[in-house]
């Protein structure tokens, strides 16, 4: 090509360029125009719009939060999560049960809440929880539910310990316990009033108490009351004057277990019969168990559960040889 | 009666060729002074309020302090029974006698001081209980309990406002249901109760229609016959009423107020001796 | 369109405030209908007279449980009314400016502290504190007393100084131009007038104290017997159904609404009480 024609050339191509360019910048300026004006509706559309949207926006937001909160409230439990509530007594051994189930089978799921035997089995049986705790046994119409018995707790009636007495008789607990007597003087102590603490009507111990030791006669409903075994043995173990009942199994060194009759409050007295105030721990279900809480009943009732028990202070049920194992 | 002789009442602004009367106090030979001023000025903090005042009012008479708005006439009216002390950072200097009493020592106890110069407001201000207690309860804080004692300092305090044979059937009605001029009264009573000798009086009648002040300013005129009266009011017709003796007040460039003229109200209003004073008087400004 | 826009958003906020009305409407209506039954079963004076509540047995009768909520109560009024006017009078009246700034966050404070932890803070020291020194279980009317005392005194205070401070200066202006001094002046002029707003701040903290219960359930006691002195364990309405709500079923659970019934009315007629007397002013 020659120079003239390759300038011409290059000529066309940058004049071909140039509305090239010109093509492309009017086109962006014709989007900026598009842009200016729709921006400028939009506004229009906007201001309108906002304030309906504003309003409805509030709304949404407020009814949604609502939704939201109540389906992170009713989302609580884990899907494969279990759950077990009852007994203040049994709760403890409970979580022992529950850190021993978890090491051995990788599942540490499992809730395990208090609120005493009767909200335990009551739970069980609406399905508001899978185990129900029980520390007594049940009543005709409970026995309709699935239950097992895992071990056995001795009661221990606890005194401070600078109270000078050591042992009493099922009978003076019992007069303690209706006020027929009132005075620590009225058993060789040094005269005081007697402050007599019992459990809330629902508790397991409670109903094991009354009927073990009180039989007919009714405790004073001048009783302090406490709701769980440790409100229990902490208020005993800080008033000098004071006399409780809490399982045996959490009896410390901040408490005094009396004799009864003479008798020590022990694993082996409550084995071998002569110390006569225990107790059945159950595990009650609404349904037969399945899965989950199946195994963790199976685990419960296996030799491993059962030691754990006893290792605890319980008293193993399930299996009779265990009895004569030492831990 | 010892007549003060004051030869600083008229201040350094007064226009120059006027003669300042070289015997000072305009009070005649017949009247006592009950109190004094001497160079009294008043600061708020930094702010002056008061500057350089003094006169002599005279005993069993009405003192009017009169002046456009903003000049200092309530602040130099609570000056004589030192309710300025409740406003934080007050200063007080100069002199001011009552009776020979200088009030602002630092020994002069103020509740008592307040028993014998009495003070009326502007807005009528009845406590919100009953006619009987409102009376009573000055009598009561001096230490009167005897119920039969009380029952007569209400019947009589209520008798010089003339007040007694309307309310004494209703002396337990509350006291917020009287009309504002009996309410104004009632205030007055109350002050009576505490058998003050000096009653001051900040504008008291503002707050009433023409036919009540009028009633007002006629219990004035009786109560002076027994007790000093001093009355703030913008109102000069007021002032001609029932004034004997007219301190007239003004700010200056720097705000604080200064005594202008003082002089028998007659004598000032028919012949003012100070510019500003006319000024004021015929209406020119104020 | 700006008409439509007012319109809906008037009738939005209508509905909103509705549903607050409607949950108050469907509790009431739901302790009524769950409660009502076993009053009527009972019996209207055996329940709110009978000396023995022993659900096992079939017994209902809430009286000890009233004592022990009125004498708690009254407790806490006889400690709380007057240290809280006392420092209501001294906010209002004779702490300096800077003074103020720190004591009423310090006493609003306190009322953001939750109910649970007094209870447990009472169950530590007060407690054993009334059992070392004054002899008896410790846990006790007093010590409900002394915590609930504690907890009114924000709402007491903070009513009674804005009504002290709300008074026109021209009361305290005309009391010490009279001759009264600052105490005089307080005492029978401006309480007086403020008597109003400050039993009406008595009356909504005693409200809130009936009602109270996480923070007296750890220190009372819990028995059911009416107390002798105040040193004795009680039991209140509100820690009754705390306590036994939880496993209670069938017509201990309905005795338990029907104490619920009871305390609604009880708090709505202190409350009406307080509105009544606020208007008056």
């Amino acid at each position: 090509m020659g120079s003239v024609e390759r300038f011409s050339h290059l000529l066309t191509r940058s004049a071909k360029r140039k509305q090239d360019f010109r093509s492309i910048f009017s086109r962006s300026e014709k989007i900026q125009q598009f842009n200016i004006q729709h921006s400028a509706f939009s506004t229009a559309v906007k201001d309108r719009l906002r304030g309906r949207l504003a309003v409805w926006l509030r709304v949404a937001l407020a009814v949604g939060m609502c939704f939201s909160l109540a389906l992170l409230g009713g989302c609580g439990r884990p899907k494969t999560g279990v759950i077990i509530a009852g007994s203040t007594s049994v709760q403890p051994y409970a979580e022992v049960l529950v850190e021993g189930y978890a090491v051995l089978y990788h599942d540490d799921a499992i809730d395990v809440q208090g609120g005493g035997s009767s909200a335990g089995i009551a739970a069980a049986e609406s399905g508001t929880a899978d185990i129900g705790m029980s520390s007594r046994d049940l009543n005709e119409k409970e026995r309709e539910l699935w239950f097992v018995e895992i071990a056995k707790d001795g009661l221990a009636v606890i005194i401070n310990p600078n109270n000078p007495l050591t042992d009493l008789t099922i009978n003076q607990i019992r007069d303690i316990y209706s006020t027929k007597i009132s005075n620590w003087s009225e058993l060789g102590g040094s005269p005081a009033k007697i402050h007599i603490i019992a459990r809330e009507e629902g508790s397991g111990t409670r109903s094991a108490f009354e009927s073990l030791v009180m039989g007919e006669a009714e405790i004073s409903p001048k009783a302090i009351v406490q709701d769980s075994n440790g409100a229990v043995r902490q208020l005993v173990a800080d008033d000098k004057n004071s006399i409780g009942f809490i399982s045996l199994g959490l009896v410390d060194q901040t408490v005094k277990a009396l004799t009864l009759d003479g008798i020590v409050p022990n694993r082996e007295n409550v084995i071998n019969g002569t110390y006569s105030l225990f107790r059945p721990f159950l595990f009650v279900a609404g349904k037969e168990p399945v899965g989950a809480v199946k195994q963790f009943i199976d685990f419960t009732l296996s030799p491993n559960g059962q030691k754990l028990l006893e290792h605890e202070g319980l008293i193993s049920s399930a299996i009779e040889g265990i009895e004569n194992e030492e831990i | 009666m010892k007549i003060n002789i004051n030869s600083k009442l008229m201040t350094q602004d007064s226009k120059p060729g006027l003669p300042s009367s070289p015997s000072g106090s305009p009070l005649d030979s017949r009247q006592s002074v009950k109190i004094k001023t001497d160079r009294l000025s008043l600061h708020y903090g930094s702010f002056q309020a008061l500057k350089d005042i003094s006169f002599d009012i005279p005993k069993c008479a009405i003192t009017a302090i009169i002046g456009p708005s903003g000049c200092g006439k309530s602040t130099l009216l609570r000056v004589f029974n030192r309710m300025n002390d409740l406003i934080p950072g007050v200063r007080v200097e100069g002199k001011v006698t009552l009776d020979d009493l200088s009030i602002y020592e630092k020994t002069v106890d103020v509740v008592s001081l307040r028993k014998r110069v009495g003070m009326v407001f502007q807005k009528p201000n009845p406590f919100p209980m009953s006619i009987f207690d409102n009376i009573a309860i000055g009598p009561k804080s001096y230490g009167i309990k005897d119920k039969q004692e009380l029952n007569n300092i209400v019947r009589w305090s209520l008798t010089q406002v003339a007040l007694w044979n309307d309310l004494k059937d209703n002396l337990k009605k509350s006291s917020l249901d009287l009309s504002p001029e009996q309410q104004q009264r009632l205030c007055i009573a109350r002050t009576l109760a505490g058998e003050p000798e000096v009653i001051l009086f900040d504008e008291s009648c503002s707050a009433l229609d023409p036919e009540a002040t009028m009633k007002i300013e006629e219990l004035m005129v009786d109560l002076a016959k027994k007790y000093t009266i001093i009355i703030v009011t913008h109102n000069m017709e007021q002032a001609l009423r029932v004034s004997d003796m007219a301190a007239f007040m003004m700010i200056e460039e720097d705000k604080a107020g200064r005594l202008v003229e003082y002089e028998k109200t007659n004598i000032m209003f028919s012949n003012p001796k100070d510019k500003r004073t006319e000024d004021y008087i015929t209406g020119r400004f104020g | 369109m700006k008409k439509f826009k007012e319109k809906l958003s008037g009738r939005i906020f209508f509905i909103f405030a509705l549903s607050s009305i409607s949950v108050l409407a469907l509790i009431t209506v739901f302790i009524i209908v769950k409660g009502a039954p076993i009053i009527a079963k009972v019996g209207f004076f055996n329940f709110v007279f009978g000396m023995k509540w022993s659900p096992s047995q079939g017994e209902f009768g809430i009286f000890p449980m009233i004592i022990g909520s009125v004498s708690v109560t009254l407790g806490a009024a006889a400690l709380g009314v007057p240290i809280g006017i006392c420092c209501s009078i001294f906010l209002a009246e004779f702490a300096p400016a800077k003074m103020r700034e720190f004591f009423r966050p310090a006493i609003q404070l306190l009322a953001g502290i939750p109910s649970v932890v007094y209870g447990f803070w009472g169950l530590l020291f007060i407690v054993p504190f009334i059992r070392n020194f004054f002899g008896g279980p410790g846990l006790s009317i007093l010590a409900g007393a002394i915590i609930l005392a504690i907890m009114t005194l924000p709402t007491i205070i903070s009513i009674s100084e804005v009504s002290l401070l709300a008074l026109p200066r021209q009361y305290k202006e005309g009391a010490l131009a009279l001759g009264l001094n600052h105490w005089q002046t307080i005492w029978s002029v401006l309480l007086p007038a403020a008597k109003s707003g400050i039993v009406a701040a008595v009356i909504l903290g005693i409200g809130r104290a009936v009602g109270e219960t996480m923070a007296v359930i750890m220190v009372l006691g819990n028995a059911v017997a009416v107390p002798l002195s105040i040193l004795d364990p009680v039991r209140t309405l509100t820690t009754n159904i705390g306590i036994e709500m939880g496993y209670a079923s069938g017509e201990h659970q309905q005795a338990l609404f029907a104490t619920g019934i009871v305390l609604f009315v009880i708090i709505m007629l202190l409350n009406s009480f307080a509105q009544y007397i606020t208007r008056k002013r």
